[in-house]
């Protein structure tokens, strides 16, 4: 049974779609890449997944639970958004405290993927208000990966982070991936896409244009590179719509 | 629920604008208990001090907290939590921190001074004013996605239940001074919070020049202590009221 699936799901905000008809299914151990540019509807699939954003239309299920009011679902699920901002005078140890607090898990502040090779383990005592965009992005990282999620969503992971971080984190992508979670990456770097992708979801005007393995992508437009690849996609995309029409 | 609030609360201890208001109160209330020979004087310039400015503070505060806070309300909000137990938290939490303020900055001095029951009045009156302008603060932030125009639209509802709605009262009650009005007057002066804690506070006082027309009706309608129940049962409402549709409105809203 796939892990997560969206079943025709549409959002509206005001007059406006920002997702329209989405129907999609995510395998467990799979990493999908969801690329698009700017207000292409992304971010607000990723938040109707979450449960952030109500979705007008359609269903979606994770692990076979229903997303709606009941948080049960979320149990499963992890998530590192792109801009990450905590209260202030909390210290990073009280922040994953309380998280430990909520998730029910009774294990020591440093113990857990990443904590220490982020070098989170050593800013504890550090209040979260005086935390660089980088340093915020690690702590969202150590959260993300701390409750052996099922489903994880990383919202642009790498941005703001150092190469040896990013490198720790897209290491941890692949290997959290063998446990059989299913990753659900945004990002605007090809390379990454590339490294780590299975599929790749292709989102414009609020809707799916394609999802594809990245070796599908480049035979069908006879590209070598997916930065190359996706474009020319896209222009077969439409010639061949307009075509239909 | 409890673990929200207790982090909350946490970072609250922490606000310096949270240290300040008590600071604030602290000195407020000091300086006119030495400058006022009589203490009772002194506590009902308090009195008028606190009821207009514990509204302005802790609703502003509140909007303000709670748009700062709002990226970290949306990772609570994706982990396994009701949304109601994120928000009863944190508004549970900002009326810790502010009612603390009060009895610290407030409460002390007032209990030096003058120790009795209309002390004690006006205090139970700051509380329930700050948990109404809670719920308020928590509604207005709610309901609008720009903090600019929520922290507005705080003043302007502020200003309303502090000077206009007193002032378009007194207009209606001498426009209708030949008639029966006093029976109408129990309600409407229930529509405005500040105007309760108000009543409240002068009818413990007992000081009928200082009372207004209002708290004369309500100790005309009600006596003393029943007046002060009615006005507390009102103010009660007027917490649950807002603080239900801001629950309502955080459980359908969009993060």
């Amino acid at each position: 049974m796939s892990r997560v699936i969206f079943e025709n799901v549409g959002k509206k905000y005001g007059k406006m779609w920002a997702l329209r008809e989405f129907s999609a299914r995510f395998e467990p151990g799979e990493t999908v890449s969801v690329i698009g540019p700017n207000g292409s509807g992304k971010t607000t699939m990723i938040k109707c997944l979450l449960g952030l954003v109500h979705t007008t239309t359609g269903t979606i299920k994770v692990n076979g639970e229903l997303v709606g009011p009941d948080p049960k679902y979320r149990h499963h699920v992890g998530h590192m958004p792109q801009i990450s901002r905590f209260p202030n005078e909390l210290k990073i140890g009280q922040l994953i405290d309380l998280m430990d607090d909520i998730r029910g898990k009774d294990q020591g502040r440093a113990e857990g993927p990443l904590v220490h090779d982020l070098g989170v383990d050593a800013m504890m005592d550090k209040r979260l208000g005086t935390l660089s965009g980088g340093q915020r992005q690690k702590v969202s990282a150590v959260l993300a990966f701390r409750y052996e999620p099922k489903v994880i969503v990383l919202d642009e992971p790498t941005a703001g982070l150092d190469p040896l971080s990013s490198e720790i984190l897209l290491k941890a992508v692949r290997d959290i991936k063998r446990t059989g979670c299913t990753v659900l990456i945004t990002s605007h770097l090809m390379e990454e896409v590339e490294a780590l992708a299975d599929r790749v979801a292709y989102l414009q005007d609020g809707a799916l244009q394609f999802l594809l393995p990245p070796e599908d992508i480049l035979s069908v437009t006879g590209e070598s590179r997916l930065s190359k690849g996706i474009p020319a996609m896209l222009i077969n995309h439409t010639r061949s719509h307009v075509e239909s029409l | 629920m409890w673990k929200v609030y207790k982090y909350t609360l946490i970072d609250l201890a922490r606000n310096k604008f949270v240290g300040g208001w008590m600071l604030l109160l602290l000195a407020i209330s000091l300086g006119l208990f030495q400058l006022e020979d009589q203490p009772v004087k002194a506590m009902l310039s308090l009195s008028q001090v606190l009821l207009a400015l514990v509204p302005l503070v802790t609703s502003v505060f509140s909007i303000v907290y709670l748009y700062d806070t709002m990226e970290f309300t949306e990772l609570l909000a994706v982990q396994p939590l009701r949304r109601s137990k994120i928000l009863g938290g944190q508004m549970l939490a900002l009326g810790t921190a502010m009612v603390l303020g009060i009895l610290l900055g407030a409460g002390i001095p007032l209990m030096i001074f003058l120790p009795n029951g209309a002390s004690l009045t006006l205090l139970l009156a700051c509380i329930m004013l700050t948990l109404v302008f809670v719920a308020i603060g928590a509604l207005i932030a709610i309901k609008n996605r720009e903090k600019a125009r929520g922290v507005g639209l705080g003043l302007v509802v502020w200003f309303l239940f502090v000077l206009v709605y007193d002032a378009v009262l007194l207009w209606v009650m001498f426009a209708f001074s030949d008639y029966p009005i006093e029976p109408w007057i129990v309600p409407l002066a229930a529509l405005d919070p500040i105007d309760l804690g108000r009543i409240m506070v002068l009818l413990k006082v007992d000081l009928a020049a200082m009372m207004g027309y209002s708290g004369a009706v309500y100790e005309k309608f009600f006596g003393n202590l029943r007046g002060i129940l009615i006005a507390l049962v009102a103010l009660t409402a007027w917490v649950a009221v807002p603080a239900s549709f801001a629950f309502r409105g955080f459980r359908r809203k969009d993060l």
